[in-house]
């Protein structure tokens, strides 16, 4: 086929140029009105495969989720939602060879908008995958600061929580407790707020921190048994037994049916009963507590020698032997105990709550975890500081 | 401007001023005409040229678009009958429109574009363009699998040879324009305009000069342009980071280099063998091919391996994020080169380029997955792996080496792996070049009855020099400022027939011994030889000239000069058409 046009025009340069103008500009406008109808088709496509995405995502289905998420984008390539959508679908899947993909679409959309409070999240979430603390505490540090479309507050305060956790989680509880900080002086009036970052603090194992934040919840919502419980188990942990024997006792009344606090409450009230160091009470009583103290660690002793055949008894028992030693000293102490009424003997109990203390400790390591009265003596002996109160 | 303006304010026009009764649009016409000599109207018309062929490469990609969503549907499903059923019935229409309505559409773009330039006066139907535009949618839509942009190429070309026909350029630009068409069509499909602009010079022209370089570089900028405008600039890939951290790693790529090369030549020759006897089959069985390729893509999808179909961007750009793993990167690279080789021998329209990049992507990621199992210090990630194996076979199987380069620094955008790419490429290029003689363009011209120049064996052709036909300095070097008869006596012991003669300003002339004893004799040895000479010199060559350069001298003067370059006044030898035809007939 010879094809021609039509010599309609002269042939000077003026004006095949002009006519080549007027046939681009038709061009163009054909060409832009096809492409804008195209791109309205494809856009309508891509939004109902969003939509069947989204759908497969939220049931888990991640596998269908990215087919449609990337079929979307196909229609829509520059959609911002969609990456980031297939960005989640591809990270959450579990199959780290899509974290890679996923990474790639979040960096192009945060080269786009760096100040994207969701995509630094995904990000942020990316390498808490990897598990790089670094990448991920500056990621989730951009979503805290960046610019979030709804609920702003919550949204950071969350976004930190998952720091924390992830902190704690790769053993970082320097940085976490730094965090949990920051936490606990932007939360909301929210008791759930509040009984989370309590838990925060209570992983990272600053349980004082995690009793100011029981407290708050328990302030906002005093019904709440969980957080009573919760700072009760702050409270024993930290060796504030008086308040822990509070607010156990307090759970216990909203919640009987509650095992968890019944038995910590034991404990807590045996260490109460026990504590010779314990404030507000009489020297009598002391001494009373000292001298039962004393026996209980002398019979702790002799139980664990049995359990593990260490003959206390024999002359030629082995000067090694941390029991016999123990054994020893406890014997050179016991007549000590006649002077603790003298007022003149103030270091008296501490000398002799040494002896019961090692001993108590001692066992612990030899024999295995004590129970009930020695428990108690354990734990004091672990808590000293804070039991003198 | 003075003219009209004196016109204008002249109430009674002379009458001998015909020039003034111009209307002021002719006046300015024929003004804008003067400026317009051919080479500025051939540089203007490039952009027009690049910008019709942008326009039809974009409605070609929608028409691809459109046809993969009518016929595939948006979600492919695997095990889906659609997968076999559609290339099948599809294959069957493009070979019945290529047998009936556009026989001229077969084979390559880049082969038809040369055969335009070379033989055919740079004519290429028009009817070319419409015949590819339609089928290689239909075919690449349906899943064949073909690139676009072979046919992008020879639309652009197309349109760029009916503008040059229609607007009667002179036969040595209208030549040119399929090739300035072509880089459009190609910078349009890819993207990129300088691999495009490359591969036209490299592969096409095969030279390089300031118009057509102009020409080319303008016409492929304005049909990206214009693609950009539409379809936006987003690249082809979403490229990961890709590093390159020790030179040792160096040998990594070399490795690539070699495996890419060996399936360069696997592919190129599996294609050049079954080519040739699947169009030696009944004519019957023509109708058939093209469906036959589409049914078996369409297997292979449905068995669990759909991205093989169409050109596989999508699956390129996921192999470089680390999608699939080594083994399913090399069987995604072997099936597609069964795939591509039975679609293109089948006679189905559509090009190689995008398949040659998923061939060699999914071979980059294998190679270095399994180069990284047994070298856990390598620190290329598999996303650079994927992007120097798409250098390595276009650089192999296209036998494109700048381009294969520049292609990939293009796509990735990311100059940190041109080293690794330079490696590989060259690789590959070796391997194929030792194992595989005849590139794969130009295997497909013999096989076509056609036989254009191969411009990689123009490339490596050795060129003779003045300097292989250089005589040494002659013993006797006559003076021009010397009188006659002193130069006379002094050429009595010699043989030689002609004498070289040192002008005395600068310069050389020649004279013959039957000249010199003629002016002896005529009585004019009290002269001096220059007044005898004629005034104009012998021009001089350099001994790195190409042979062929001094042709033109040595039919006229008896001896021509090879000079220094550094130092004119210095003789490095002589060159006569004797020597020089006896260099050509060694």
């Amino acid at each position: 086929m010879s094809w021609r046009l039509p010599k309609l025009v002269p042939r000077s340069a003026p004006v095949i140029l002009l006519v080549l103008t007027l046939a681009a500009a038709t061009g163009f406008a054909a060409v832009g009105h096809l492409v804008a109808r195209y791109n309205a088709n494809q856009q309508s496509r891509g939004r109902k495969l969003y939509a069947q995405g989204v759908v497969a995502a939220g049931a888990g289905r991640y596998d269908e989720a990215i087919a449609a998420f990337r079929a979307a984008l196909t229609c829509d390539r520059t959609n911002s939602q969609y990456q980031l959508s297939l960005a989640r679908a591809l990270r959450d899947s579990n199959d780290p060879r899509r974290l890679d993909e996923a990474e790639s679409y979040l960096v192009a959309l945060w080269q786009r908008t760096p100040q994207d409070a969701a995509v630094n999240l995904a990000l942020a979430r990316v390498a808490a995958h990897r598990g790089s603390i670094e990448d991920a505490t500056r990621y989730y540090h951009n979503a805290m600061y960046g610019v979030w479309n709804s609920d702003p507050d919550s949204n950071r305060s969350r976004a930190r929580i998952e720091l924390i956790q992830f902190l704690l989680k790769k053993g970082a509880p320097a940085n976490a407790e730094a965090e949990l900080m920051a936490l606990s002086t932007s939360l909301p009036r929210d008791p759930a707020a509040h009984f989370e970052a309590a838990q925060l603090f209570a992983q990272a194992q600053d349980y004082s921190g995690a009793l100011t934040q029981y407290r708050e919840a328990i302030h906002l919502d005093p019904l709440n048994s969980s957080a009573l419980t919760g700072a009760g188990e702050a409270a024993y942990n930290s060796g504030n037994y008086a308040a822990a024997q509070h607010y156990l006792q307090e759970a216990l009344n909203r919640n009987p049916q509650d095992a968890n606090p019944r038995q910590l409450l034991a404990t807590t009230e045996l260490i109460v009963r026990t504590n010779p160091f314990r404030s507000h009470i009489s020297d009598v009583e002391r001494n009373r507590r000292i001298t039962a103290a004393f026996g209980q660690a002398g019979r702790r002793l002799t139980d664990c020698a049995e359990q593990t055949g260490v003959d206390l008894n024999a002359t030629g028992a082995s000067p090694a032997s941390p029991l016999a030693s123990l054994q020893a000293r406890w014997i050179a102490t016991k007549p000590e105990l006649n002077r603790l009424r003298s007022p003149a003997e103030t270091d008296l109990p501490d000398a002799i709550m040494d002896v019961v203390f090692q001993i108590e400790q001692q066992t612990a390591s030899v024999c295995g975890r004590p129970q009930a009265l020695d428990l108690a003596l354990f734990l004091i002996s672990q808590k000293r500081e804070a039991a003198i109160q | 401007m003075s003219d009209l303006a004196s016109t204008a304010g002249s109430p009674e026009p002379s009458p001998t001023s015909s020039v003034v009764r111009l209307r002021p649009t002719q006046r300015l016409f024929s003004t804008i005409e003067g400026v317009f000599h051919e080479e500025v109207f051939f540089l203007i018309l490039s952009v027009f040229i690049g910008i019709f062929s942008g326009l039809a490469v974009v409605c070609f990609r929608l028409a691809i678009d459109w046809m993969h969503l009518a016929l595939l549907g948006p979600l492919p499903q695997t095990h889906s009958w659609r997968l076999f059923a559609v290339p099948s019935l599809a294959g069957l229409v493009v070979a019945v429109l290529v047998l009936h309505v556009f026989p001229g559409i077969r084979g390559s773009g880049v082969n038809q574009t040369k055969a335009a330039l070379y033989i055919f006066n740079g004519f290429i139907p028009f009817r070319t363009a419409v015949g590819k535009f339609i089928c290689a949618a239909i075919a690449i839509g349906s899943g064949q699998s073909l690139g676009p942009e072979d046919p992008s190429l020879q639309i652009g070309a197309s349109i760029a040879s009916a503008l040059g026909r229609q607007l009667e350029i002179s036969r040595e630009k209208l030549r040119l324009m399929a090739p300035v068409g072509a880089a459009a069509g190609l910078a349009a499909a890819f993207n990129a305009p300088i691999s495009a602009v490359l591969f036209v010079i490299e592969e096409v022209i095969g030279r390089w000069s300031a118009g057509i370089l102009g020409s080319v570089v303008l016409s492929a900028v304005s049909s990206v342009v214009i693609v950009r405008w539409f379809l936006g600039s987003e690249p082809l890939f979403r490229i990961p980071v890709t590093t390159f951290k020790r030179p040792t790693e160096l040998v990594a790529y070399a490795v690539l280099g070699i495996v890419g090369g060996l399936a360069s030549v696997a592919f190129a020759k599996s294609i050049g063998y079954l080519r040739p006897r699947l169009k030696a089959w009944p004519r019957w069985t023509q109708y058939l091919q093209p469906a036959f390729a589409g049914l078996l893509i369409g297997l292979i999808a449905f068995l669990g391996a759909p991205q093989i179909m169409g050109a596989g961007y999508d699956s390129m750009d996921q192999a470089m994020h680390g999608q699939y793993a080594w083994k399913v990167l090399a069987i995604l690279a072997v099936l597609k080169i069964v795939a591509t080789t039975f679609s293109f021998v089948s006679g189905t329209p559509g090009g190689m380029f995008a398949p040659t990049l998923f061939i060699g992507a999914m071979l980059g990621g294998a190679v270095g997955d399994i180069e990284r199992m047994f070298f856990p210090h390598l620190t290329g990630s598999t996303g650079t792996y994927v992007l120097v194996g798409m250098g390595v076979l276009f650089a192999g199987f296209l036998r494109v080496p700048m381009t294969s380069v520049f292609m990939v620094l293009e796509v990735s955008g990311n100059y940190e792996i041109i080293v690794p790419v330079i490696v590989a490429n060259t690789f590959s290029y070796l391997v194929s070049r030792s194992l595989q003689s005849v590139p794969i363009f130009d295997l497909l011209t013999r096989q076509d009855g056609l036989i254009l120049p191969s411009l990689e064996e123009e490339r490596e052709e050795a060129i003779l020099r003045v300097e292989d036909a250089m005589l040494p300095v002659p013993a006797i070097i006559l003076n021009a400022e010397d009188y006659v008869d002193v130069n006379a006596r002094r050429i009595q012991g010699s043989s030689d027939l002609a004498f070289l003669v040192r002008m005395r300003s600068s310069g050389w002339s020649t004279i013959t011994r039957e000249q010199l004893q003629r002016l002896f004799q005529e009585g004019k040895g009290e002269l001096r030889l220059a007044s005898a000479l004629p005034s104009q010199t012998v021009p001089s060559l350099y001994p790195d000239l190409p042979l062929d350069s001094a042709l033109r001298y040595v039919n006229n003067y008896a001896l021509v000069p090879v000079v220094n370059r550094a130092n004119f006044s210095k003789l490095e030898g002589v060159i006569s058409s004797e020597s020089v035809f006896q260099k050509y007939r060694q």
